[in-house]
């Protein structure tokens, strides 16, 4: 095992900046996603990382030691991409053991690995077909088992090894793979572009954008106190809601107003108001607003529902209202009518403001 | 109306894509044919189209068989995953092709094109052309194309499959928010059980050409007719334990594959079973049972946690029980440790229970969530 330190990595194919000079370390042991949508930089970093990449400025050290020259071979790394390339003449057991015959493993010791980690993998009624005979998602689990079996890596690094299985699939994957690392305890960098993944296994994750880092956080600091808009756009299903719109001061009352509608404004804004920009996006997530059929109770604004969409355990709203779109997520009981009239309250803690221009995000200790 | 009779369709002489299927689209509804790849989805969509001609059974609209009626004599409009705009052509021309090819006045077109753009919001994109437009505006185009041309029934085959999460999220909503307006029938496939959920009045379930169930999402959700539906919507999936009924101190119990532990079989469960002592599994939803730390009166199954997971909102916990594992949402504040023991709420009247893969037994479920 080892330490990851990655120092102002940068790669560029011809005229193109893939990754523009990106700086994170990943600990002894620790679980790290690369999270961010297609282009945005994190496969080009993990396969520099792997070695399947030259680095075009920067170093990458496994602990003291700089490894961005070696070859991947004496990298000591086992790694699992999303496009397997299995043998396609051995069988599956001959497929995950190639690794240890390689490293002149005896018959037994081979038959026992493998079959500790096919069984672990739901593999073991497959073990004797061919790669041809397999599904897109047995092959990847494969893939995943070959990877696996190979002793005390440095790092573990695996490229969207799950993408390709169904959601029953993925989620088994999802846990199993969380729960072998912390059996293991191997350094892992992941790869992925669904950020329920990220949050779900990683002990942190590094959100990319543009071939730049956005933020780096555990999964509560990435969803919770988001860098900026880009971030907090990104995590988080359905996605949050973001509305643009002036902070107004009168009478001592400090409202955020947007087109006809206004309302008060969280206590630490208050608190600390004068330094708030008047121009600002703020950020709600769907979970954090409440919704009324009446007006009886308070509320910040009123729009008409557009949709609902009952998915029987919650139930998603999408308001129309200030020329937005909102969406709230209801109980699993909550009933409208398209184009009714319904009555939104958000909650305080959970308001999130942003940066008109720059996106980032206005905390409140900044202020 | 539309009626499928016992519908088989045999492609060469060895692939049977249906088999036997029956249902019914009812007028005005919005019927999700959802399946994975390969369970005949597209078939069927194919075969009420006309596109396909069946081996045998029979299709009936308005009570009267399809057979022999040729594709653009059914009133039917039908779009496909992969449409392509004409690059030279802008949104409102694009937009016009299919009633200009099928002649219809101008006028007509017009008011057309303004009502269903005014639907997919594009009314301002109508001048530019293709290469101006965002991924969404796009497919927002492509969509509004396919369903251009007045008919009673739409045929939509993953008209939003390719996109991504996010764009999908929200047209979903666009689509049947649109479908509604139009108060026309569609019949949509996908292979995403949240857009079934989201979009379907009816969710028909197709596997290997079968026809496992057809009902209301609330049906299909919560009662669920055989293992494979249980499993194939809702997410996180439900968890599956195996069990064997067995009687102790002269109380009947379900003893959990793997361990000793067991839960007491209410009546009302009981009487449902049929003397077998294999082949019962419990189903539960990650919704539909709660933790404790603590053993308490509703908390009296012993279980190891095997991992947490956090997803913002809420945690979900995998925990062992014997050998299988069971999925519980939860608070996000809620973190137990790893290998910990904690307790659940299992309650056999508040389980799925299955014999060999078929349901026997379903939740009782609260009143308050019926209405």
């Amino acid at each position: 095992m080892a330490t990851i330190s990655i120092k102002n990595l940068v790669k560029e194919y011809g005229n193109v900046k893939a990754v523009k000079g990106i700086s994170f370390d990943v600990k002894d042991g620790e679980f790290v996603a690369l999270l961010g949508p297609s282009g945005c930089g994190k496969s080009s970093t993990m396969r520099t990382i792997c070695g399947l990449e030259q680095i075009t400025d920067g170093a990458i050290y496994f602990d003291d030691k700089r490894i961005d020259h070696l070859r991947p071979r004496d990298r000591n790394i086992a790694m699992s991409f999303e496009t397997y390339a299995l043998y396609p003449t051995l069988t599956v057991y001959e497929n995950i053991a190639f690794p240890l015959r390689s490293a002149n493993w005896s018959d037994q010791k081979v038959d026992e690995e493998v079959r500790d980690i096919a069984k672990r993998m739901e593999l073991e009624s497959i073990l004797d077909r061919l790669p041809n005979e397999l599904s897109g998602g047995q092959a990847q689990r494969v893939g995943l088992a070959r990877a696996l079996v190979r002793q005390k890596p440095n790092v573990f690094l695996l490229d969207e090894p799950i993408s390709h299985l169904d959601t029953r699939q993925r989620h088994r994957m999802r846990e199993f793979i969380k729960h072998l690392h912390l059996e293991l305890g191997y350094t892992m960098v992941y790869v992925t572009h669904d950020q329920e993944e990220a949050m779900s296994m990683a002990d942190r994750i590094v959100v990319m954008n543009e071939g730049t880092i956005r933020q780096i956080g555990t999964p509560d600091e990435v969803f919770n106190d988001p860098a900026d808009d880009f971030v907090a756009g990104f995590v988080g299903e359905p996605p949050m809601n973001f509305i643009e719109g002036t902070i107004e001061q009168s009478d001592g009352r400090w409202d955020f107003k947007i087109k006809d509608q206004q309302f008060p404004l969280p206590e630490w804004v208050r608190a600390q108001g004068e330094k708030m920009p008047q121009q600002v996006k703020l950020g709600i997530r769907p979970f954090y607003i409440d919704i009324n059929l009446s007006e009886d109770q308070p509320y910040d604004l009123s729009g008409e529902v557009f949709i609902v969409e009952n998915m029987q355990d919650y139930t998603i709203v999408s308001v129309d209202t200030n020329d937005l779109r909102l969406q709230i997520v209801a109980s699993g009981d909550f009933r409208a009518k398209r184009h009714q009239k319904v009555f939104l309250k958000f909650q305080p803690q959970f308001i999130r403001f942003f940066d008109l221009q720059t996106g980032k995000a206005i905390k409140s200790g900044e202020l | 109306m539309i009626e499928l009779r016992n519908v088989t369709k045999r492609y060469g002489s060895t692939t049977l894509a249906l088999r036997n299927v029956s249902f019914d689209i009812r007028d005005k509804e919005f019927l999700v044919i959802y399946g994975p790849a390969g369970a005949g989805k597209s078939t069927t969509l194919n075969l009420i189209a006309g596109i396909v001609q069946l081996t045998s059974g029979d299709i009936l609209q308005n009570g009267e068989s399809l057979v022999g009626v040729a594709p653009e004599n059914r009133d039917m409009a039908m779009a496909f995953e992969n449409y392509v705009l004409y690059s030279h052509l802008s949104v409102y021309e694009n937009l016009a092709f299919p009633l200009k090819a099928k002649k219809f006045p101008k006028k007509e077109i017009d008011e057309r094109i303004q009502k269903i753009s005014r639907l997919l919001q594009i009314s301002e994109l109508l001048d530019r052309r293709p290469g101006f437009l965002s991924g969404g505006q796009r497919q927002r185009v492509a969509l509004g194309r396919a369903i251009i041309r007045p008919a009673t029934l739409y045929l939509l085959d993953e008209p939003i499959g390719h996109l991504d999460a996010k764009l999908r999220h929200r047209l979903r909503g666009d689509l049947k928010a649109m479908a509604m307006e139009l108060n026309a029938t569609f019949v949509m496939v996908t292979t995403a059980s949240k857009e079934a959920l989201a979009m379907g009045d009816r969710i028909a379930i197709l596997r290997n050409g079968i026809l496992e169930q057809i009902g209301t999402p609330e049906e299909i959700y919560h009662q669920p007719k055989n293992e494979f539906v249980a499993s194939f919507v809702g997410e996180p999936p439900m968890s599956f334990l195996d069990v064997q009924p067995v009687q102790s101190d002269g109380k009947l119990i379900f003893r959990f594959e793997g361990c000793e532990n067991s839960i007491s079989i209410s009546n009302r469960v009981a009487g449902c079973l049929n003397g077998s002592q294999t082949d019962f599994r419990l189903g539960v939803r990650s919704s539909e049972l709660t933790i404790s730390s603590q053993q308490d009166e509703n908390h009296n199954t012993p279980a190891q946690v095997y991992v947490v997971e956090p997803l913002g909102y809420s945690n979900v916990i995998t925990s062992k029980i014997g050998e299988g594992l069971v999925r519980v949402t939860v608070d996000s504040h809620i973190r137990p440790k790893v290998n910990e023991t904690i307790w659940l709420s299992l309650d056999c009247d508040h389980l799925h229970v299955f014999y060999k893969e078929k349901a026997i037994s379903h939740p009782i479920r609260n009143q308050n969530a019926n209405h």
